[in-house]
């Protein structure tokens, strides 16, 4: 099979007659109608060049749907905001903006809308902001502009229009640049007082430098390291002295110090070193923060999973689209096929079918009929369904969900941090010292009392000490951002590096949620792709994965020439050029008394025509993924809330010996409490809603993107771009980080160590003492730029795995 | 060297006038996103806009 990949979406195309797209004077192969209808859109605007700009592939064409109900007054209230001159304003959150050309075809598309002003793409947090004359153009309009190519718009709360971590990014980058021009001053007036003490130079130069040096210096301390004050007056108050207490203390003592040394023409300044050490600091921060604010931004509350709206019938029998919070008990709900239930509710209708994957972790769509209850969250495959409202809003079983997260964050073990506790011994031992020193020298020479209680502080300052970690912590977040893992808590890594107990969940994490057909069999004369190609003109109008498997199979051209369809409980029935044919469960395609099975079968009037055997698809990297693990002796389990049948398949298809299946949230709760009071440091990989309890409850939580919003909300750790693998690269970041900062402890408590006693005993001169200081940072730094991604070891992205097999009768 | 006294406080201004330009700056978003403005000059035509001129 020669590799062919779709023109826009770079799927694999595997019919061998693939659909093209005419762009301009080309052809290009796609892989389906969806499309060809976006890359032949995009040609006739003469957008071609997004196809030169992207990096990254574009979202596979869905299903567009109707956003009309987003011009209700009650919904346009939450979510725009009316501006002063008339116009609207609303901030959308993107579902499938990948990169720069996503963004740029997105505002390109919009600019070809009458009416709209202005908008704006912001690429890190996937948002959208659009300007527009709401007298001129409708909201779903926009909404369906962007569809249109396969992005899934959502649109966001008038808050978010205004974030907080837009203010808090402004104002950390504000304090980063004021100590980045103090320190550079700073220096160059330091560089003066270094060359005049060797060289000699007249007391007032000396005296007007350090002055001019003490005034560079007072924003840097005062403005740019306020956030270090702040935070050490929490944790003495709190009683419980961190990190923040001796960089705190660093920062003042060297000032005060050098202050006073101004004031009386003393000795030495050191306005240099607190420069430096606050800009290094807060480089740090800045970073982390930035890594937090991305993770963040992937993360957005659980408006993807609840729908803001919903299809209510009037007394009157009409049907009007309203917005979920003005849904109450008792109200009829009609659900689109391929739309999520909007609260909990009995079905009224016959039956339905509704996929609960995200949460439940049942991979196949669930059978309900008249009386039984949906879920609020779970999608309708097989509708429409009409419901009676039973619960809404804090009510409803998702609700209930995020309840069981919260109570597990709060049980999630407090990681003594160790660091903090040396820290804090570190402080202690340090203020002894310099009291002990200061005493001594008081009895013995009241002269050089100062310069050698100076001395000891510059020389035990526990700068190095205290950039030990945060270099080491920062060089590692922002490799692992490079590599696409975006750490939300700090000392997740610390905790990676640890965890030897790998949970995972099943659907979604090692599996696609998409079926596959694994292996299919013509059992009569009738060629195999003459019964996919059946079989796929049959499930042509079906959302089911089955179905999905099934024309993926047959090559995607599935214009349905089926008349009559039904679809009927275990399967569809329908006409093809007069024929009657049947798909599903053997016993409803073969009519009563076959052996069941797991298989799917085709027949006609005469019987049985083929066999598709359906499965999962595993994740290309599943495998490499948990062989690496285990050969980095870590345990793997499998906890799914899937059947037996299925959870074993995939167990025993990647060699776990060990899983459980059909688990509930609760139950992988209590399963992570077993493993931690086993003494193992548990680390559960997960993304669906049902997965986010046990994520929140674990030591150390991964979500894999491109999963539930929730199932990220409470992880640690998110692998972002959908990438497995990047698990183990991940843990590889994270013991090679553990052991610098190792190291750079060990450096830092040993240079203190060395040089304490001899300032105590005054034979440190104070530009020693500086030149001391600021070697052992550097040195802690340059250590810390170590840290790298590792070359991949898993290999290249694997070509897409070889067709199913496709058996002929012989 | 009378000359410093008066340059070293003329730098200490210039430094003043960068860090407010760069603060006024990152008031006006211009530090909210790095990566999409590095796009635009790649696209050489203005927005075709259906209400102004349609092309076809």
């Amino acid at each position: 099979m020669s590799a062919l990949f779709c023109f826009h979406c770079g799927e694999p195309v595997t019919d061998a007659a693939p659909l093209v797209a005419r762009i301009g004077s080309l052809h290009q192969p796609v892989c389906c109608i969806g499309c060809r209808a976006a890359a032949e859109w995009i040609g006739a605007l003469g957008l071609q060049d997004y196809y030169r700009l992207r990096d990254a592939t574009a979202p596979q064409v869905a299903v567009t749907s109707d956003f009309s109900a987003w011009d209700r007054e009650q919904l346009q209230r939450l979510y725009v905001h009316r501006r002063a001159d008339g116009n609207a304003e609303v901030s959308v959150l993107v579902e499938g903006m990948r990169c720069a050309a996503c963004g740029w075809l997105i505002e390109r598309a919009l600019a070809t809308v009458g009416g709209v002003r202005e908008s704006g793409v912001n690429l890190g947090g996937k948002r959208l902001t659009i300007v527009w004359e709401p007298q001129i153009v409708a909201l779903s309009v926009l909404l369906a502009a962007i569809a249109q190519f396969g992005y899934v718009p959502h649109p966001l709360d008038r808050a978010s229009l205004d974030g907080v971590a837009a203010r808090e990014q402004r104002s950390a980058l504000k304090r980063l640049v004021v100590a980045g021009l103090g320190m550079m001053q700073a220096m160059m007036f330091a560089i003066v007082l270094y060359a005049g003490a060797l060289d000699g130079i007249d007391a007032s130069t000396r005296d007007f430098f350090r002055w001019i040096g003490l005034l560079v210096t007072i924003p840097v301390v005062f403005y740019s390291a306020q956030p270090f004050f702040a935070g050490a007056l929490r944790e003495l108050r709190g009683r419980r002295p961190g990190m923040d207490t001796p960089v705190a203390l660093a920062v003042a003592l060297v000032f005060v110090a050098s202050a006073i040394e101004t004031l009386r023409g003393g000795a030495a300044v050191y306005f240099d070193s607190a420069t430096m050490f606050v800009f290094l600091l807060l480089g740090g921060r800045y970073l982390e923060m930035r890594t937090r604010h991305r993770a963040a931004d992937i993360v957005d509350a659980l408006a993807r999973l609840q729908p803001a709206v919903a299809c209510r019938r009037t007394p009157s029998g009409e049907l009007e689209e309203v917005g979920v919070h003005e849904l109450h008990e008792g109200d009829c709900v009609v659900v689109a096929t391929g739309a999520a239930v909007p609260a909990d509710g009995q079905l009224l209708g016959v039956q339905c079918r509704v996929d609960e994957s995200l949460l439940s972790g049942e991979s196949t769509p669930l059978r309900r009929s008249r009386g039984e209850t949906l879920i609020a969250g779970s999608i309708v495959v097989e509708g429409p369904a009409e419901l009676r409202v039973q619960r809404v809003g804090v009510d409803t079983a998702l609700s209930s969900i995020i309840r069981l997260v919260e109570r597990a964050q709060r049980q999630r073990p407090g990681w003594v941090r160790h660091a903090d506790r040396l820290a804090a011994a570190f402080v202690f031992g340090l203020l002894v010292a310099t009291l002990a020193t200061g005493l001594f020298w008081l009895a013995v020479d009241p002269t050089r009392a100062f310069a050698a209680t100076v001395a000891v502080l510059v020389v035990a300052c526990p700068c190095a000490f205290a950039l030990a970690v945060p270099a080491a912590m920062a060089r590692a977040l922002a490799v692992l951002a490079q590599r696409g893992v975006l750490v939300v808590t700090p000392d997740a890594v610390e905790r990676l590096q640890r965890a030897d107990y790998f949970v995972f969940d099943k659907t979604g994490t090692l599996t696609h949620r998409q079926a596959e057909v694994a292996a299919a069999s013509a059992s009569r004369d009738v060629p195999l792709e003459r019964c996919l190609a059946i079989a796929a003109q049959l499930e042509a109008g079906s959302m089911h994965p089955i179905a999905l498997a099934l024309r993926a199979a047959a090559g995607g051209v599935a214009p349905s020439g089926a008349q009559a369809v039904e679809t009927i409980a275990g399967g569809v029935s329908g006409l093809i050029d007069g024929e009657r044919y049947r798909i599903g469960r053997p016993d409803f395609a073969l009519g009563d008394g076959a052996a069941d099975g797991e298989d799917i079968v085709l027949a006609d009037a005469r019987g049985e025509l083929a066999r598709f055997r359906v499965r999962e698809t595993l994740r290309l990297q599943a495998q490499p993924v948990i062989a690496a693990l285990r050969a980095a002796g870590a345990g793997i389990e499998i906890l799914s809330g899937d059947g037996a049948a299925r959870t074993a398949a995939v167990a025993s298809r990647l060699g776990v010996p060990d899983w459980r299946a059909r688990q509930s949230p609760l139950q992988k709760m209590q399963r992570l409490a077993e493993l931690r009071a086993a003494g193992h440091i548990v680390a559960v990989v997960g993304d669906g809603v049902n997965d986010a309890p046990a994520l929140a409850g674990a030591d150390l939580a991964v979500a894999v993107g491109g999963g539930a919003e929730l199932a990220h909300s409470s992880a640690d750790v998110v692998l972002a771009g959908d990438r497995l693998e990047s698990l183990v690269e991940a843990r590889r970041v994270a013991s090679l980080t553990g052991r610098i900062m190792r190291q750079n402890l060990v450096w830092a408590v040993a240079y203190n160590a060395a040089t304490l006693p001899l300032a105590a005993l005054g034979l440190v001169p104070p530009w020693l003492a500086a030149i001391g200081m600021s070697l052992s940072s550097l040195a802690v730094i340059a250590n810390s730029l170590r840290i790298r991604a590792p070359a991949p070891t898993l290999g290249e992205p694997v070509l897409p795995a070889a067709p199913p097999a496709l058996v002929q009768p012989g | 060297m009378n000359i410093l006294f008066v340059l070293i406080p003329l730098s200490l201004v210039l430094v003043a006038m960068a860090a407010w330009a760069f603060f006024w700056s990152v008031d006006h978003q211009q530090f909210d996103d790095l990566d999409t403005p590095g796009l635009m000059p790649l696209s050489d035509d203005p927005p075709v806009r259906a209400d102004a001129n349609p092309k076809p």
